[in-house]
């Protein structure tokens, strides 16, 4: 192994190496990017969709939702309510979501999603399970949380995780922040709400 | 060493994670669920498969001072290829996958084959190897999904098999110590010592 390299060779080739690597990526990234895209978009109508009770394909996303969607400014109308966006950070990096709220801001549908939650704890948020506790919770006088052992009779608290405390707890505070937007949204607008007070909207579950 | 050792070793006497201990993160992380622990598998074996045929084939150009360099180059470049192309194709796999496609990277069976044996083996002897060691990484993943899915979710890919054994209404109960990391690490830990109670040579 007396093989020797000098210290030029060592430059050029890491350098070259490097190169190589970045052209690679750069090629594949950018020719792929298109296609990574549409299925993100295609994905969030999916979504929208799912909350509303409309199951649709990637294909047929497109059609569906034009159908059954209207955007308004940051959340979403349909025949019978409003879709309001959930965005917030989990254990791992941001988890986002939508509710569908009739006009008595009940739940009607919810679904969640995550960037990187591990697979079986906290990326169990994703699952139709998780988001089928949400249906029939209420968002009216204050926003839904998570809780360890929740009182289903409750209809502003739903099950947390097990396993997953960091990602509920992000689940429990992009529901609150969301309330925040919703009850300013509805107190502005002609959606019903009996809001006043937001300050116990963060009550945070003891663990 | 026979072509055919290259593949049989690493699945048993030589086993990535039994024997040589490596690549135990990702055990524990993504085995909670089946689904998750093939998805992985089937990454790993392209990426050390890949990575090992490259490295063998420029074992002589790469200076030994950079070695580690190149090598964590080369597996990065792969990550994120294989990352990209799920993203474009298989959409929903690749959602499953989520973080750990790349942590793929810092998997030490990766690196430790690239280091131990492609750096100094020929190109399709490096291929077998790289193979052989992503299958005895793929079985112990596998079977740690199954034990953990079945007993701590009682489901299996998805599909609620205690459910409709109705095993809920006599007063069965999931697990919920099995979908947690520690089990994984208990359950590798019982299989390390069954497995060497029928290997005595690998006993110290």
């Amino acid at each position: 192994m007396a093989k020797s390299f000098s210290n030029r060779y060592i430059f050029i080739y890491s350098a070259a190496l490097v190169v190589v690597a970045a052209l690679i990526l750069t090629v594949v990234a950018v020719s792929l990017k298109p296609m990574q895209t549409r299925n993100q978009q295609a994905e969030t109508k999916q979504m929208i969709l799912k909350t509303i009770g409309v199951d649709a394909t990637r294909d047929n996303a497109d059609q569906l939702y034009a159908e059954h969607i209207t955007d308004a400014d940051g959340y979403y109308t349909f025949a019978s309510g409003i879709v309001i966006p959930l965005k917030g950070t989990g254990l791992w990096g941001p988890i986002w979501g939508y509710l569908a709220l009739d006009s008595t801001s009940t739940v009607v549908g919810a679904v969640f999603d995550h960037k990187g939650e591990t697979p079986g704890l906290g990326g169990e948020i994703a699952t139709d399970k998780f988001a089928q506790r949400f249906i029939g919770k209420k968002m009216d006088t204050q926003a839904i949380h998570l809780a360890k052992n929740a009182d289903h009779s409750n209809p502003y608290e739903v099950d947390a995780i097990s396993g997953g405390t960091m990602t509920s707890n992000g689940v429990t505070a992009m529901l609150a922040k969301a309330y925040d937007d919703y009850s300013k949204l509805s107190s502005s607008s002609s959606i019903s709400s009996t809001t006043s007070d937001t300050s116990n909207t963060r009550e945070e579950v003891q663990q | 060493m026979k072509n055919f050792d290259l593949i049989k070793l690493p699945f048993s006497k030589n086993n990535p994670i039994l024997v040589q201990v490596l690549g135990i993160c990702s055990c524990l992380a993504v085995t909670a669920q089946l689904k998750p622990a093939v998805v992985m598998s089937l990454s790993v074996i392209v990426v050390v498969v890949l990575s090992n045929v490259i490295i063998s084939l420029l074992r002589n150009t790469i200076p030994p001072r950079i070695r580690i360099i190149v090598q964590l180059v080369v597996v990065s470049t792969l990550v994120v290829l294989v990352d990209q192309v799920l993203k474009a194709y298989v959409y929903d796999v690749s959602k499953q996958l989520s973080v750990f496609v790349g942590l793929i990277i810092t998997n030490c069976i990766v690196m430790g084959r690239l280091e131990a044996f492609a750096m100094v083996q020929k190109p399709w002897a490096s291929f077998l190897d790289g193979l052989g060691n992503g299958l005895g990484y793929s079985v112990i993943l596998i079977v740690l999904g199954f034990v953990r899915e079945f007993f701590g979710s009682g489901t299996l890919w998805g599909y609620p098999v205690m459910e409709k054994l109705g095993l809920y209404e006599v007063g069965y109960e999931n697990n919920g110590l099995m979908i947690m990391p520690p089990m994984a690490l208990i359950l590798v830990g019982l299989i390390i010592w069954w497995h060497r109670s029928k290997n005595k040579d690998l006993c110290e």
